[in-house]
């Protein structure tokens, strides 16, 4: 398409996806005076790091250090944040990109909500939590978390008795300043901005395509991120190790690494690069809250690679005796209450199999479909995976072919929080240095410090 | 003129920080030991605080009890005494009138097996704050101009690229090299690996660029020798090998991008490393992979300029070795190898390439596949385990190692062996850091601000971090981190003033005998003698609040804003005789 344009060009950025990438692309660049359009698909920011408990390796909790950014993220005067909203179009060129923006009808007047919760509390429905990875319960009209920016609710329209059944209108009845909206439509938006940061994140490698590790069937075998909920305080078990299936402590739990990574025949042949460092953290962790617990990891090679991480994994194996046997697992299932896990030790050529009480599968990490989707709209490449491709991945890491479309974080590939809040950092320097050349330095408004 | 009517409506906010606080320490005994405490309005307690329903909770409070000062008890005030500020400001309290009582990393983190002396602890150290906050000044907070021209220190690639990010936003840069050339370990290297690309070309296109721009001013053979002042006006003296003249620069900004060395090869004499020629680093298996290095880009053994057909690569060479070396990954090491060796095999497809590593970590996109075809398609044997001994015998290098998987003891008898020697700091990083006053860790390298979510700001306000000299990393890494630092640098020339903290040092001229004491031990170098009066003065843009004037002056004249030797008296009393001060109400 060739849309010619006269006009100057707009030093206002759009970013996708509000992450901690999104979130640092876009405090980066709002800091610097420009402003800001970050759109996220779910109803509230900060992507999978809401999800976990500590982080590696220091054990900072992971709410505790991200809390300050989504706020800073909600109240500041450049960012205007699009929540439970994607983008479905995208047209022209740097400097002058029109996007076409559609935000769902949450069920809620969001302008008027207060956030007061008491719909939540009052809601009849309790249905499985996405958020929490199915471990625990929420109602039909609900926020992702207690801490969620922008603390406004939504409902979920599949189970909510009133759009299901016809009839219930409890939060309606309760709602102090008659939010509710049942019949709110979605809205559209178009956006002009100058440059485009795609910042869209990762899924992990579905648990149920695992046949032979059970997952799916075996209650008892969960994902690292599901037991990133088990284990944090604001999580469905309240910080305790739980077991899905009888809510008992478990004793012995074996970690699985490269669950769909680094298999180039059945799966992913990649490595997700953080399963190593967060395996080692969730074996220490669950070390110090079941202390008379035995914590097994499988292996194939141990990957600490980065800052303080090898003595981390050293921390692991010499205080929390965690036992790491390096082999593959062959075959998990269900033998009465325990799980089973045939596996090889490759050191002492012996086939290893330990009756657990849980299994935690370490999921690759995979790009999420609307990535593709998105790198589509925009011109720019992705690799046979998905994943964003770089216009050259080791000169240019956050550049694309397309002239002012930068990426940052997951959605380039498996990286850990520092990497990607970097690589989110240098994708403002680029949208920086852009604006800068089209425009005076710019006047500031600050919300905060950096 | 601040307000010096001492706070008597506080409101006490409580943060269960999750379990990180709730775990240990009994939260409604917290509160109910301030039920009926002086001066204390409300006592409430939230999960997470500094969430907004956290936030709007004080703010509302603020409002509705017209509160005069706020405590919140949570984590440490390094993590959100900044949030709380802010978030008190905009509900119209002086900011300056909000204190933070550590109730995480200094009670429940520490006495998490004690939860009744942690309950005490924190209700001691929460009655101690309120005490402060009672004293607390309302201080308003001053500006300062910043001068928007940036110093580089380090011209390798992390240099090169903070450089042209800052420059294409059109401030000036200085960007300051030690060697004759820029480039740094960019320019030693043969390809870089994934695509085998020409490190040579890769940054020469950098350095086209960086010519094109005219805001670049680059010092090579120079050396930072000194610097002055704070972040936005930083004076740094530049010295030029062999001359004796000292440039002098003012600058906003700093980016330390100093990059690595590698483990001394003598420190190495198992590996025969330093004794026996045809044991090299892998830096010298670079220059011998170049196109354009000694050897026209043959690999032929440093003893008798012969190809060799059997090389050994040696990983974790002084990397994970906390007995002997270092105890660290060097995180580059396994990449480069498999490099190496697929290019020895292309170049010597009769050649045979062993590679002894402990782990092979290849992370990240296309790393993996690329190990994998250094196996399949050079056909490079990896065999897990370490070496114990390398050793000459005749013109072959014998090297010892065990392959533990299969349990047996390995020898091969190779015509040359390159150790993957780990990366280092810059041997001369610590005096850097010393002199630029930002931290290090252990071993040299430069500590960032937060290891999660402030990768490349040091905690000194103003200096930023880039590339290796912050820990081992690759070269995309690497550039991502010095477009972020520059980032940093570019949000903060966005501003032409900077806000400074009010809580500053100053002197009162009643109390002052000018005896001095307080000049040498200010180490901002914030404090002169006033030309004529018999008095001390303070420079507030350079003064840092750190308190050593406070500390020796004889007089008690040199004084800390909102802390006091009154309010610090104050608050000693209230820890030391509780129930007195309860009765007191």
């Amino acid at each position: 398409m060739m849309t010619r344009h006269t006009g100057a060009p707009n030093p206002h950025a759009l970013i996708i996806g509000a992450g901690i990438a999104g979130m640092q692309a876009a405090l980066d660049i709002a800091n610097s005076g420009y402003e800001v359009t970050l759109v996220e698909k779910l109803p509230s920011i900060g992507g999978h790091m809401a999800q976990l408990s500590e982080t590696f390796p220091t054990l900072d909790c992971a709410q505790c250090i991200l809390t300050p950014r989504t706020v800073e993220v909600g109240h500041h005067p450049n960012i205007h944040l699009i929540t439970y909203a994607e983008v479905e179009d995208i047209q022209g060129e740097v400097g002058h990109f029109r996007a076409r923006i559609r935000r769902r009808a949450a069920g809620v007047n969001w302008d008027i909500c207060t956030g007061c919760g008491v719909c939540i509390e009052k809601c009849p429905t309790r249905v499985e939590s996405d958020f929490d990875m199915g471990l625990g319960r929420r109602k039909a009209i609900y926020t992702l978390s207690p801490q969620a920016v922008p603390n406004k609710p939504i409902i979920d329209k599949a189970r909510c008795r009133f759009f299901t059944q016809g009839k219930c209108r409890v939060c309606e009845k309760f709602c102090p300043t008659g939010a509710i909206a049942y019949d709110q439509e979605d809205a559209l938006f178009e956006i002009e901005a100058g440059a485009v940061i795609l910042a869209t994140g990762y899924d992990l490698y579905d648990v149920t395509r695992l046949g032979e590790y059970g997952a799916g069937q075996v209650p008892d075998v969960i994902s690292g991120l599901a037991f990133e909920r088990l284990l944090s305080a604001s999580g469905p078990t309240a910080g305790k190790i739980r077991r899905p299936s009888d809510g008992r402590e478990p004793k012995e739990v074996v970690f699985v690494q490269c669950a769909g990574s680094r298999d180039p025949e059945k799966a992913m042949p990649y490595c997700s690069t953080i399963c190593c460092m967060y395996t080692a953290k969730h074996a220490m962790l669950y070390r110090h809250r079941v202390p008379n617990g035995q914590a097994y990891v499988f292996y194939i090679d141990i990957r600490t690679a980065g800052r303080r991480y090898e003595e981390f994994l050293q921390r692991a194996v010499e205080e929390d005796r965690v036992l790491y046997l390096r082999g593959k697992v062959s075959k998990i299932f269900r033998d009465g209450d325990k799980v089973v896990v045939w596996g090889a030790d490759t050191l002492s050529g012996q086939q290893v199999e330990i009756a657990a009480d849980m299994v935690v599968l370490a999921t690759a990490i995979v790009p999420r479909p609307e990535t593709r989707r998105l790198a589509e709209l925009l011109g720019i490449d992705v690799d046979a995976h998905g994943f964003l491709q770089e216009v050259n991945p080791n000169l240019e890491p956050v550049s694309t072919r397309r002239p002012g479309v930068f990426i940052a974080g997951a959605a380039v590939g498996p990286r850990d929080i520092p990497e990607t809040v970097a690589q989110a950092s240098a994708a403002a320097a680029k949208v920086l240095a852009l604006f800068a050349r089209w425009q005076a330095v710019p006047e500031v408004v600050h919300a905060g410090e950096n | 003129m601040p307000a010096k009517t001492k706070a008597h409506r506080i409101g006490l906010f409580v943060c269960h920080c999750g379990l990180n606080i709730a775990g240990t320490v009994d939260i409604p005994q917290v509160l109910d030991a301030f039920k009926d405490a002086p001066a204390v309005l409300v006592a409430l307690d939230y999960k997470y605080m500094c969430s907004e329903p956290g936030q709007e909770l004080i703010r509302r409070k603020i409002a509705e009890e017209k509160l005069d000062g706020i405590v919140v008890a949570a984590c440490s005030p390094t993590m959100h005494e900044a949030t709380f500020r802010r978030n008190a400001e905009s509900a119209g309290l002086n900011p300056y009138r909000v204190e933070i009582a550590n109730i995480r990393e200094q009670v429940s983190w520490v006495h998490a097996k004690d939860p009744d002396a942690a309950t005490r602890k924190a209700i001691e150290v929460i009655r101690t704050i309120i005490e402060k906050v009672r004293y607390d000044e309302e201080l308003l907070p001053f500006t300062l101009p910043v001068v928007r021209r940036a110093l580089v220190i380090g011209g390798g690639i992390a240099g090169i690229q903070a450089a042209l990010d800052i420059a294409e936003a059109g401030f000036p840069v200085l960007l300051v090299e030690r060697e004759a050339q820029l480039g740094g370990r960019m320019a030693q290297l043969s390809g870089t690996y994934l695509n085998f690309e020409s490190a040579g070309d890769l940054l020469a296109q950098k350095l086209d660029a960086l010519r094109a721009r005219p805001e670049i001013t680059v010092l090579t053979e120079s050396e930072v020798e000194s610097l002055n002042g704070y972040v936005g006006n930083f004076t740094v003296r530049i010295r030029r090998r062999g001359e004796d003249q000292v440039q002098e620069a003012s600058v906003g900004a700093i980016v330390v991008a100093t990059g690595f060395d590698l483990y001394p090869m003598k420190q190495l004499p198992e590996y025969g490393a330093g004794a026996v020629p045809d044991v090299i680093s892998g830096l010298e298996m670079e220059a011998l992979l170049r196109p354009d290095g000694p050897t026209g880009g043959r690999v032929l053994r440093p003893s008798d300029g012969r190809p060799p057909k059997e090389v050994v690569f040696v990983q974790c060479a002084g990397s994970r070795d906390p007995e002997h070396a270092m105890p660290y990954c060097s995180k580059i090491c396994c990449m480069y190898t498999a490099k190496q060796a697929r290019l020895f095999c292309r170049q010597s497809p009769d050649g045979q390439a062993y590679v002894f590593y402990i782990d092979i970590r290849s992370g990240g996109k296309g790393a993996e596949e690329f190990v994998q075809a250094a196996m399949e398609e050079e056909r490079v044997l990896y065999l897990r385990g370490k070496v114990s001994k390398i050793f000459r015998d005749g013109d072959k290098v014998i090297v010892w190692g065990a392959d533990t998987l299969s349990g047996q003891q390995v020898e091969i008898a190779a015509d040359l062996v390159v150790l993957a020697t780990a990366v280092v700091p810059r041997a001369d990083a610590r005096d850097l850091a010393q002199r630029l006053r930002v931290g290090t860790d252990a071993h040299g390298f430069f500590n960032e601000a937060h290891p999660k979510l402030r990768p490349v700001e040091s905690l000194t306000a103003g200096i930023y971090l880039a590339g290796a000299a912050q820990g081992p990393k690759d070269i995309p890494e690497t550039l991502s981190q010095a477009s972020a630092a520059a980032a940093k640098v570019l949000s903060l020339f966005s501003r032409h003033e900077l806000v400074q903290e009010p809580t500053i040092a100053w002197v009162d001229p009643e109390l002052c005998s000018a005896c001095q004491l307080c000049v040498p031990a200010c180490p901002y170098e914030a404090r002169r003698p006033h030309p004529w009066k018999p008095l001390v003065t303070v420079n507030a843009a350079l003064c840092q609040g750190c308190g050593a004037c406070a500390t020796v002056c004889p007089n008690k004249a040199s004084k800390l804003r909102n802390y006091t030797p009154e309010q610090v008296l104050a608050m000693v009393d209230v820890l030391f005789a509780p129930a007195k001060a309860q009765e007191g109400a």
